[in-house]
């Protein structure tokens, strides 16, 4: 089968070539997908040039990328949930990665069913940035009524977050710059402010939720706009203890000033490194079908320039998604 | 040959009908039609026995209803029996699956269902609903003899009666007296179709939400926005508009 690969790190354009590979087999817990469409994601780019080899090392030749679409062709026994011909989407879990290939195979767990009223491209833009959302506010515990600033609106993760905030009864704030302001606006954010003209820090006060996207200062700044025990979650940000503890970092210890400021605020702060799961692809799959979310596409491309694809989304332009047309 | 008895016998033995008794009597009659006839009966009826055992109000009452249009003989209601099966299947589970072989045809005693396609791109587009009363199945399968071109799922908890949809489409052959009946289901059938198709060509989205909201009264309370939305041919932002603008009257 064809198969976007990563066969070095590096540039992009050196690092990644579309090769005949193996199809792959699947064990009792998986399903086999035929892919219809895949998302690319900003760590599918870290990955290829070679940021993440420290903590997640691949071999090479590897087939790219962890958003996926397609029907299930083939199930192991012990899968009970989906049935072949089934419509799935999924982020594949780390050792399963390889979604820009004709066939995926995929632990079912990490699968659901697609929303019906979407179509496959919009399907696969959803899984990652969607669960990253997802398990971001659902970790800081989102109510009815909250104070919430989400960073980036215009960004996979952001353009999602909004509106799962929005789902969830919350009142929103978002940033992004000027020639995205309208587009924010119609994903229903209270209000948008526009970081070229505006200062966040003197509009949002008393936030009950910080969603920080951006990292580096945008970090440390959130405790000034939270509440006293206020909420910053983050998946660019420092490790907090806990996490780095999951990675095996045991005697980690937190940037100082980080500490300090949260302590000042008597807040939480938590670092969310996002868990493929396919029941709360599930409950995304009801707000799309709901049309609480809407999934958000920058460009679709077909297979043969997915490296292009790799390329736009290296500049950090794309408002929403970038997905690859596999068949 | 075996004698008439012991075909009758072996017969109730097998399948234990109640229409045994009835047969008996037209065995009488005529001996050797109906000890063929029976024979055959046993036979093809064996692997059906495990579905005949359980005669539901329900399908009493439809068969009851069919009695109404048609006569019925004891051995084509029987055969009715054998083909056929209440079930009760949960919320989201698929009776036909697209790409598929297409073995059964659904009458609906509670809840509501769908048929759709889903196109090239994952979407799906709605075909019909059935609620209480209606048939539902993929009709193109059974007729061109072809694989499931529809899905067919429950949107709610739903009560049916499953036919084996080749018997059932078959059973005039055998029981001619089904002719007018299947033959007056299938003009209904043409005519809704049609319908279906005009309104689709010539009223605007309001008018045919307005139709929709007719033909399937207390739908709205079973369904996702983007199933009523896909049957109207319409996006979920025009079906939220035409709402707004409707309770605005």
């Amino acid at each position: 089968m064809k198969a976007l690969q990563i066969v070095k790190y590096g540039e992009i354009k050196d690092s990644l070539a579309i090769n005949e590979a193996t199809k792959p087999t699947i064990q009792a817990t998986d399903v086999l997908i035929e892919v219809e469409a895949a998302a690319i994601n900003p760590i599918d780019k870290l990955m290829v040039l070679g940021h993440l080899q420290g903590m997640l090392p691949i071999e090479f030749p590897s087939t790219s990328a962890y958003d996926v679409s397609g029907t299930v062709v083939e199930k192991g026994d012990e899968v009970s949930d989906f049935e072949i011909g089934d419509l799935v989407y999924s982020r594949v879990p780390q050792e399963q990665m390889g979604t820009l290939a004709e066939y995926v195979a995929v632990t079912s767990v990490a699968v659901s069913k697609k929303p019906g009223n979407i179509s496959f491209e919009e399907a696969a833009s959803l899984p990652l940035a969607g669960l990253t959302a997802l398990q971001s506010l659902e970790y800081a515990g989102i109510k009815e009524n909250d104070k919430v600033l989400i960073h980036a609106g215009s960004g996979g993760v952001g353009s999602l977050a909004i509106q799962y905030a929005k789902a969830k009864g919350a009142y929103v704030y978002t940033t992004t710059s000027t020639t995205n302001v309208e587009w924010v606006k119609e994903l229903g954010a209270d209000r948008v402010i526009d970081y070229k003209t505006e200062d966040y820090k003197t509009i949002v006060k008393d936030a009950d939720i910080v969603f920080d996207t951006l990292g580096e200062d945008y970090t440390t700044e959130a405790f000034q706009v939270i509440k006293q025990g206020g909420k910053v979650i983050t998946v660019i940000g420092a490790l907090d203890e806990e996490t780095a503890k999951m990675f095996g970092m045991a005697d980690y210890k937190m940037p100082e000033e980080l500490a300090k400021l949260i302590s000042a605020k008597d807040a939480t702060y938590k670092y969310i490194f996002m868990q493929p799961n396919g029941a709360q692809l599930g409950e995304i799959k009801a707000l799309v079908e709901d049309e609480k979310i809407k999934p958000v596409i920058d460009k679709v491309y077909p297979f043969s320039e997915s490296i292009e694809a790799f390329t736009h989304l290296a500049t950090g332009r794309a408002k929403g998604k970038i997905v690859v047309k596999i068949k | 040959m075996e004698s008439p008895q012991n075909l009758l016998s072996y017969f109730y033995r097998t399948t234990k009908l109640k229409a045994a008794s009835e047969l008996l009597t037209l065995l009488f009659n005529d001996c050797l039609f109906l000890a063929s006839k029976v024979l055959f009966l046993a036979n093809s009826q064996r692997h059906h026995i495990r579905h005949v055992k359980i005669i539901t109000t329900e399908l009493e009452e439809l068969i009851n209803k069919i009695k109404s249009s048609l006569h019925l003989s004891g051995e084509a209601e029987e055969f009715l029996y054998s083909i056929s099966k209440e079930k009760t299947f949960r919320k989201g589970e698929v009776l036909i699956r697209q790409g598929q072989v297409v073995k059964n045809t659904f009458f609906v005693i509670e809840g509501c269902l769908r048929s759709y396609v889903t196109d090239r791109n994952g979407k799906e587009h709605t075909l019909q609903f059935a609620i209480k009363n209606w048939w539902i199945s993929d009709y193109i399968a059974i007729h061109a003899h072809e694989l499931a071109t529809l899905t067919v799922e429950c949107l709610t908890e739903s009560k049916v009666i499953q036919f084996n949809a080749k018997e059932l489409d078959g059973i005039h052959a055998r029981f001619p007296e089904f002719e007018p009946y299947q033959r007056h289901n299938l003009e209904r059938h043409v005519v809704s179709l049609h319908k279906r198709i005009l309104n689709q060509l010539q009223l605007s989205a309001p008018e045919r939400y307005d139709l929709f909201l007719k033909q399937y009264p207390a739908i709205e309370q079973y369904t996702h926005n983007y199933h009523i939305a896909s049957y109207l041919g319409i996006t979920q932002q025009s079906l939220s508009r035409i709402r707004v603008e409707k309770a605005k009257k």
